[in-house]
């Protein structure tokens, strides 16, 4: 009996044993990432978890390649811009979608009207700006804008092209969950909360991907992220715990991959008559009083880089010759002495604490320092579903934790919608939360939204940066860094993407 | 279940206006006003009410903000995935429980009873989330004999019930979520069960059954532990209950893919329609178990009757 008992437990622990290290060759891809994508439908959702998944599957008109983003053809083998308002786009020859039937100029005017649609599209900024799209022939299509639209181009690439027959033929909440493009990867399954998988598309218009099958586990966890990398079941994880930094580190057969964070975090100030906010001065005390090297250091580990403007170097209007208002505690006393605020004053520092690296942990720091030169600074920390609506209602708050990241590689629309006096008609200061207002950062967006020569408008916008900072409508504070982590001996080769996505065709595998 | 409707209701016009997010990061204050108008979110709370009710009625539970499908479905999908991790644990659990419990009961000063009632208190005092993480870390990273996360192959059945009991993959997968459920749930019945026994034990009936010169066998298992199961039985009901609708923590350690997991990501997203309809689900699938418990008591018992 007990050896039996014996055998049938070794038979079982040998089993666990072939299963648990499984063979992956070398065709065949499993990746690992901290957010779940929330639809298959292109137009429904704009973050960059969903479009790191749907860049698989489809392909915009301009595409980005590689570590800096830089702008490619996609579906269009080129564009021409003749006037402030027209775009006209040239489609490759010859591209089938997955099932099969050609792409043609109808495909695409039916996946941008998708975009206008508010019960449908998480880009009605993008959908919204069009106002007519012409189609002369089976490959050509002209973009008419209502008002000039500077970042038009730089956002195409991930507006995702759909097949109108396709998407016509099927009801919304399958086109919500099986995607089908001309991507270089074929949807295969999605299991919600699990994984995703992929096949190669062999006929794809850049060639065949040479891994042939990918897998996506989503692991929203992060101690089990790293698990899933330390036992070996991934080749590779995006969103790397920092907490687990050291871990990973002394582990021999993981490898680390970063890269800076294109998002910035800041802390948004108001500038209501009445409030002690309202005197630069003060605003510029609290710039001073905070230190942010520390912040760095202890609460960041080190993992985040200092940020000295609403915009990341991969931006139009990115002034790299800007650096941050060094830590000052006695300057910041004085100024606030100047202001006639020597005693301090009562203030509130809200944010959100489950949406940025360590949020709650960088607003509790800033407070603390902001005690240090005497303001009486309280902390309000909430979750993001809370914080965020109150934020953009712009009646609860004078000051607040936040972050940025432009999806369009263009600082403007940060400064627009952050900064500008909230204005409905202009479509400004939607994340105003303190609705701040300054006549000069507001004529500097009225000369932006028309200016859409590249070099002029990164001038211009440099500027815009300069005069921010003067004006400290906001405190810069850093950017982090995005951490990827790597099984050595599985030969994956992957450059980090400034925006995070995981594009399968580009990473290799030997 | 009317009741529950509107408490989620009302809570939810306190948590914000989900219409900000719906629209998104880019999106104009203009847009934002748009994209309310096309949810119906601008209309009073009581015509949205009614508005849901009639549908709900109909089955209709409405469209996730989020994803864009109906909720319901949503909810449905990851059904299975929660169904047999939660029926595997409260199986598991309440065999070995009754059995441990009654080993223990019969020879309480024995050293191994003794150990069993100390691992027991170990087992009620220590976090799922503890759990969890250091079985992940031992057998998953150090040993590297059971995956650490996830559901495995499944098999489809009957065209809707994706199910892991049918592949070796899906089995190891199940283990270790499986035991962290276990720990809390097993010495829960097993003290239950012991409290029980002790005191039929002394019960004059029982003694007239070993007096009759009745096998030790009979005597526990059909005149002794037949009237402590009943609120064994009501106990694994509401942990069956529980861990259906509950099991966040485990589902989340482990990616599980069931509701749990879900319900919490939902949370996060304020994804109103779906938590409305979990939390209707949740208090359906409560009041059954709780129904089918009752039916069990007239089983377990001939002298409880329903008329």
């Amino acid at each position: 009996m007990r050896k039996r008992r014996m055998a049938l437990l070794s038979g079982l622990l040998f089993a666990c044993l072939l299963c648990a290290s499984p063979t992956l060759a070398a065709s065949t891809l499993i990746l690992a990432d901290d957010t779940p994508p929330t639809t298959m439908d292109p137009a429904a959702d704009n973050s960059d978890s969903t479009c790191s998944v749907l860049v698989n599957v489809f392909d915009g008109l301009l595409a980005r390649e590689g570590k800096e983003g830089k702008i490619v053809p996609g579906l269009a083998e080129k564009y021409e811009h003749p006037d402030a308002l027209t775009w006209k786009f040239t489609l490759r020859q010859g591209v089938q979608f997955h099932n099969g039937t050609p792409l043609t100029s109808a495909d695409v005017k039916f996946s941008f009207e998708r975009l206008a649609d508010p019960k449908l599209s998480k880009w009605l900024e993008t959908g919204q700006a069009i106002a007519s799209i012409e189609t002369p022939d089976e490959r050509t299509i002209i973009f008419k804008t209502k008002n000039p639209t500077p970042w038009f181009i730089s956002n195409v690439h991930q507006l995702f092209i759909v097949s109108k027959k396709d998407v016509e033929s099927r009801d919304a909440g399958d086109v919500g969950v099986k995607p089908m493009g001309t991507g270089p990867y074929k949807f295969v399954e999605w299991i919600k909360g699990s994984h995703l998988k992929f096949t190669a598309n062999e006929a794809y218009w850049g060639g065949a991907p040479k891994i042939k099958q990918v897998e996506l586990k989503i692991i929203t966890e992060p101690a089990t992220r790293f698990a899933a990398l330390a036992s070996g079941s991934v080749d590779l994880v995006s969103g790397l715990p920092l907490e687990m930094f050291e871990q990973i580190q002394q582990n021999p057969k993981l490898e680390i991959l970063s890269r800076p964070s294109r998002r910035v975090i800041f802390l948004a100030l108001g500038n209501k008559a009445g409030t002690p906010l309202a005197d630069v001065r003060v605003r510029r005390a609290i710039y001073l009083a905070i230190n942010e090297d520390e912040i760095i250091q202890k609460v960041m580990q080190g993992k985040a880089s200092p940020a000295a403007q609403l915009a990341d170097s991969a931006s139009t209007g990115f002034n790299p010759t800007l650096k941050r208002l060094p830590f000052d505690p006695e300057k910041s006393k004085a100024l606030l002495k100047e202001a006639g605020y020597e005693k301090g004053f009562e203030i509130t520092l809200a944010g959100p604490n489950d949406r940025y690296v360590n949020d709650a942990k960088i607003a509790e720091a800033a407070v603390q320092y902001l005690n240090k030169v005497g303001i009486k600074a309280k902390l309000d920390v909430k979750p993001k579903a809370v914080f965020f609506p109150e934020v953009s209602s712009g009646d609860k708050f004078d000051f607040y934790l936040l972050s940025w990241l432009d999806g369009a590689y263009d600082s403007a629309r940060g400064i627009s919608t952050n900064l500008a006096t909230y204005n409905k008609e202009k479509g400004w200061g939607g994340w105003n939360g303190a609705r701040f207002s300054d006549p000069e950062i507001d004529a500097l967006m009225d000369q932006a939204a028309v200016m859409v020569n590249l070099a002029e408008r990164d001038k211009l916008l440099q500027k815009a940066h300069v005069v921010i900072q003067e004006k400290v409508p906001l405190i810069p504070l850093h950017c982090g860094i995005d951490l990827y982590g790597l099984v050595k001996d599985r030969g994956v080769k992957f450059t980090p993407r400034p925006e995070r996505w995981l594009v399968y065709k580009e990473i290799e595998k030997n | 279940m009317l009741g529950v409707t509107f408490i989620c209701f009302v809570i939810f016009r306190f948590t914000g206006d989900p219409s900000v997010i719906i629209a998104g990061q880019d999106a104009t204050p203009a847009q934002v006003e748009e994209v309310r108008q096309a949810y119906g979110l601008d209309k009073p709370f009581y015509i949205q009410y009614v508005l849901w009710l009639s549908h709900a009625a109909r089955g209709d539970f409405g469209r996730s903000f989020i994803s864009r499908v109906p909720a319901l479905g949503l909810i449905l999908e990851r059904l299975p995935a929660t169904v047999e991790l939660a029926t595997t644990a409260v199986l598991l659990a309440l065999s070995l429980g009754v059995f441990l419990g009654v080993v223990v009961s019969i020879r309480p000063r024995r050293w191994l009873s003794r150990l069993i009632m100390m691992s027991s208190l170990a087992g009620i005092s220590t976090p799922t989330f503890l759990i969890g993480t250091l079985l992940i870390m031992v057998f998953a990273v150090e040993l590297g004999i059971l995956p650490p996360f996830g559901r495995g192959e499944t098999v489809l059945l009957f065209h809707y019930w994706p199910t892991g009991f049918l592949t070796l993959s899906g089995l190891t997968h199940l283990v270790l979520p499986v035991l962290t459920l276990v720990g809390y749930q097993l010495a829960v019945l097993l003290r239950l069960t012991r409290a029980g026994m002790r005191e039929v034990l002394g019960e004059e009936y029982i003694k007239t059954a070993w007096a009759k010169g009745l096998s030790r066998k009979r005597v526990v298992f059909k005149h002794a532990l037949r009237n402590v199961l009943i609120p064994v039985v009501t106990m694994s009901g509401l942990m069956l209950g529980e861990i259906l609708v509950f099991s966040i923590v485990t589902e989340t350690i482990y990616q599980w893919p069931g509701m749990g997991n879900l319900l919490l990501t939902s949370i996060y997203e304020s994804d109103q329609p779906v938590i409305v309809a979990y939390i209707m689900l949740a208090s359906f699938i409560i009041l059954t178990i709780n129904v089918g418990v009752d039916i069990l008591y007239a089983l377990l018992n001939p002298k409880i009757r329903y008329d």
